[in-house]
């Protein structure tokens, strides 16, 4: 979500298959621990790719680790070669490309690039975009959703989002959409985590949310 | 024979559900088509021109898939060019045509393609090659192909006669298109036709309002059975 | 890494052991589209509507469908929304190329044969369904490329769900030589046909009028769905949202180099 010079990107936790919950805590759990389980768990992840660049991967478990190890390997060599920082259009750009280039077999991935690019003048405009399985841009300058729980998420984002909110305002209003939208989806849930980025910091907070 | 098979049809593809035709004569060439084009129901294109040049004396008819027609006749143009420069001279009719029958037989697992080719060269003068579906070739006096094709085989079987000149070969393609047209209904439009001599090549376009017209049925309903008398009052018009 | 050029397929066969055990692949977005070109008398005009749909859901409420191939040349795109993307860009790309290779200014046909060779090329698998217009040396240039690989060269042209809206449009009210005026509006009354009798059609109506002097990109020339304002506002409270931990990040906003007295090391 935009506010007013912030950005803020929230997701839930749950990585299960199917209906089956296997972790509240992505994060944390070895990847060759649960990988043996059952290839088609569904997760979300929310990854910092620069200082004011996150960059959310909701799909499959598998899918989620290999593109973003991909994407790290990619913007460091996209650091070491330009010596600078990459732009968050920049990255996008490369993300939907990546994902294109598997048109024919794609990666099951819908990710959501949240953060600040900078101006030309030095000031720093939000940006947000998301994409779908096969790299098609959404450039929006409200909002964006991906994942299970999307149709959901689009109408209570209709409703709550604003033009211009500060940052302590945009992490309520991100928050209680995800979390409204998350309790009316079976597949969602079991905490969420939001970051606020504006010009000076990044907040993450873990959220109060229903465990079942 | 040359029948378009319609299931061999991707979902969703253009279609040139087609009247397409080709007759030789003393002097020349005379090829003619429908100008419809259909994505499943709708008219994708109601002005197609089918007639596709391929060289100065040789045109072909497409018919079957737009994609694959198409992209048969941009790649017989280009090996035209070819031949042309290799040979400092424009190529046969037969060898244009058996270009064309060398892509249809090679990839007919791939393509849809009924194609005629008609034109004039050096060695020859006139003549009418038909490609049909599988990628055979033939050299006949007339040609007819397309969806529309089934429906005139006995009105051409029956009118067809050798020796005819150029005018009496352009009335029996407009007729036969027109009687084509009628019937099938993923034909229709307007009927173009090109005259190919050793001269040049001339178009001829007949606009769908001109098209000749044939026995169309009257209204039985409104036509009394006997001559009532002239105080009866007067029978309802339908229409 | 190494990586060769084109699609990458590795993933097919494990997809489709997925589909095969409940895994469907997610809907992809594509643009249920209106989009129209027309013939003026000094040049040609494109029309697009600007929602892109996921299924039933609007993905996006303004999206832009007339994309860039060069100066004089734009292309609206209907279907896959990847796809129309990617393909014009592709072809955007390989126009400015070969625009460098042989210094002449680029020409419509030219676009018109990469893209259909392209779209030939993948037998309809790259959903992309498109109108192309420009004007080049031989003057406007009209074409509909479809996503088998077919053209065809009218006058005026319609594609996508709402085609047969916009047509009935055309059909009615086209004639030829129109002035700019009754062109543009004619391309806005189309689209709009679509936006309101197309469901997989909707918000503003996006126009390009391309003539031999420059190219006019009007961007939401008309928005005939604007949202009315919310009359309150539905902000939460601060601290309405319970949280179990937190962690800040300070970032680095400016940075001040201070010299160190002392003399600058000799660098020549």
């Amino acid at each position: 979500m935009v506010g007013k010079d912030c950005v803020a990107i929230a997701s839930d936790l749950r990585l299960g298959t199917q209906a089956l919950g296997i972790s509240s805590n992505f994060q944390r759990v070895p990847v060759s621990h649960f990988s043996r389980v059952c290839p088609s768990l569904t997760i979300c992840q929310v990854f910092p790719i620069t200082d004011r660049l996150y960059v959310g991967l909701p799909g499959l478990g598998t899918d989620v680790t290999t593109l973003y190890e991909r994407f790290r390997y990619r913007v460091n060599m996209y650091t070491i070669k330009e010596e600078r920082e990459i732009h968050p259009e920049t990255f996008t750009h490369m993300v939907s490309s990546t994902l294109y280039e598997h048109r024919f077999g794609p990666y099951f991935i819908e990710p959501v690039v949240a953060g600040l690019s900078k101006l030309p003048t030095g000031g720093l405009k939000p940006f947000i975009a998301a994409m779908d399985l096969i790299g098609c841009i959404n450039f929006a300058k409200d909002f964006v959703v991906a994942g299970t729980a999307s149709s959901k998420l689009y109408g209570v984002a209709e409703g709550l989002w604003e033009p211009d909110l500060e940052p302590e305002d945009l992490f309520e209003t991100i928050s209680q959409t995800l979390l409204n939208a998350v309790d009316r989806d079976a597949f969602s849930g079991w905490g969420a985590v939001v970051h606020v980025i504006t010009k000076d910091r990044v907040i993450s907070r873990t959220l109060k949310a229903r465990m079942d | 024979m040359d029948h378009i098979d319609m299931d061999r049809l991707k979902t969703g593809e253009v279609n040139l559900g087609t009247s397409i035709m080709a007759v030789q004569f003393d002097g020349g060439v005379v090829v003619g088509a429908d100008s419809r084009t259909t994505t499943g129901s709708y008219i994708a294109n109601r002005v197609t021109d089918k007639l596709t040049h391929v060289h100065d004396r040789i045109y072909c008819c497409r018919s079957g898939s737009a994609a694959d027609t198409q992209a048969i006749a941009d790649a017989v143009y280009y090996h035209c060019q070819i031949l042309t420069q290799i040979h400092g001279a424009p190529p046969s009719v037969a060898a244009t045509a058996a270009s064309f029958a060398k892509l249809c037989y090679e990839n007919k697992d791939t393509l849809s393609a009924g194609i005629i080719v008609g034109g004039w060269d050096n060695e020859v003068g006139p003549s009418v090659y038909n490609i049909p579906l599988g990628g055979g070739l033939f050299r006949q006096p007339w040609a007819i192909g397309g969806s529309g094709s089934t429906y005139v085989y006995g009105y051409c079987d029956a009118t067809y006669q050798d020796g005819w000149g150029r005018d009496e070969t352009v009335e029996f393609v407009k007729n036969t298109l027109a009687l084509a047209m009628s019937r099938d209904g993923s034909s229709g439009g307007v009927i173009r036709m090109c005259v190919i001599t050793e001269e040049g090549v001339e178009r001829l376009f007949v606009p769908g309002n001109q098209l000749p017209k044939f026995w169309e049925g009257k209204e039985v309903l409104s036509t009394p059975l006997k001559k009532t008398s002239e105080n009866a009052p007067a029978p309802m018009l339908i229409e | 890494m190494y990586r060769s050029s084109g699609f990458d397929f590795s993933n097919s066969i494990r997809n489709h052991s997925l589909a095969e055990k409940g895994l469907p692949l997610p809907k992809v977005t594509s643009t249920g589209t209106t989009i129209v070109g027309c013939v003026f008398k000094d040049g040609i005009i494109l029309g697009a509507d600007t929602r892109a749909t996921e299924g039933p859901i609007v993905a996006d409420k303004n999206c832009e469908k007339i994309h860039y191939i060069s100066e004089s040349i734009r292309c609206c795109g209907a279907g896959t929304a990847a796809d129309t993307e990617f393909v014009t860009a592709t072809i955007s790309s390989n126009m400015d190329l070969h625009a460098l290779s042989t210094g002449r200014k680029p020409r419509v046909v030219t676009a018109m044969t990469l893209l259909k060779q392209h779209l030939f090329r993948y037998q309809g698998h790259v959903g992309a369904a498109l109108v192309l217009g420009g004007v080049d040396v031989t003057g406007p240039q009209l074409f509909t490329i479809h996503p088998h690989g077919s053209t065809d060269k009218l006058p005026y042209v319609t594609m996508g769900s709402g085609s047969l809206a916009a047509m009935a449009i055309f059909e009615s009210s086209w004639q030829p030589n129109m002035t700019r005026e009754q062109a543009l509006q004619l391309v806005t009354t189309a689209i709009s046909a679509g936006i309101f009798n197309d469901l997989g059609s909707g918000s503003n109506v996006d126009a390009c009028i391309i003539t031999a002097t420059g190219t006019e990109m009007l961007r939401n020339f008309v928005k005939p769905n604007e949202r009315v304002e919310k009359e309150r506002k539905y902000t939460f409270r601060r601290g309405a949202t319970a949280w179990k931990s937190e962690s800040i990040r300070k970032l680095i906003v400016n940075e001040q180099v201070t010299p160190v007295a002392g003399e600058a090391m000799d660098v020549s």
